[in-house]
């Protein structure tokens, strides 16, 4: 499938890469088509393209790279609508905000995104009972400390 | 804005199937029962607001060279824990 991207181009996104938001994201309510874009083979990092919108990108990042002990307990409304029965179909990605350094940027971990990979439909689903907040620093030593920095 | 004075135990009913109960008032604090179809999501609002405002400052910056600094960084395996 061939989507345009202001920030990345003209993409030919393979199928398994399409995913469908059937709930938009939050505040993002139309837009149920993304591709998700790698930023590199085993990079922890991808893009989130919308298909519709060649303005609209988002930068994810799986968390376990930097937030090692994250974890919470999706309640069983939000398993159900994603039809998850097994943790090996699950993918869990939060949304980076970059402000002006690359290097401050923060991973949305009250709100992640939950990839069933099989049927490959996400939601964004916002944690209850947490005490995470919508912006964890991701290299909270600096960009020189990288992977192994994160929220200890 | 439609807005109702309600007493405790009483109610209001949204559509055919949503229906709101006011179980207690202490104070400036309304305790609220809510019955809603399980599709039908129910988020306090300030944390609803909040993860919306977070998505729209989320969008990537024009230039997204600027992240080539990340390229190198592998992914670390999540643990399984069944």
């Amino acid at each position: 499938m061939v989507i345009k991207s202001t920030r990345l181009g003209k993409l030919d996104v393979p199928k398994d890469l399409i995913i469908k938001f059937p709930m938009g994201l939050l505040g993002f309510n139309d837009e149920v088509l993304f591709a998700l874009v790698p930023q590199g083979e085993n990079s922890p990092f991808a893009f989130l393209q919308s298909a519709s919108d060649p303005d609209l990108t988002f930068f994810v990042v799986e968390p376990f790279t930097f937030f090692s002990d994250y974890e919470f307990e999706l309640n069983e409304e939000y398993q159900q609508e994603l039809e998850l029965v097994d943790s090996s179909q699950v993918k869990i990605y939060n949304i980076v905000t970059i402000k002006d350094k690359v290097e401050e940027m923060t991973a949305n971990l009250l709100a992640p995104v939950i990839v069933n990979m099989e049927t490959k439909t996400a939601r964004q689903v916002v944690l209850e009972k947490v005490t995470y907040s919508t912006r964890h620093r991701i290299f909270p030593q600096g960009l020189s400390h990288s992977a192994d920095g994160g929220d200890k | 804005m439609l807005a109702l004075t309600r007493k405790v135990g009483e109610q209001i009913i949204i559509g055919d199937n949503i229906v709101i109960t006011v179980v207690d008032v202490k104070g400036d604090g309304v305790r609220l029962g809510i019955d809603a179809p399980r599709e039908i999501r129910i988020y306090r609002g300030e944390i609803y607001q909040a993860v919306v405002a977070e998505n729209k400052e989320a969008t990537v910056p024009l230039d997204v060279g600027c992240l080539n600094v990340l390229k190198d960084i592998v992914k670390i395996p999540s643990k399984k824990n069944g």
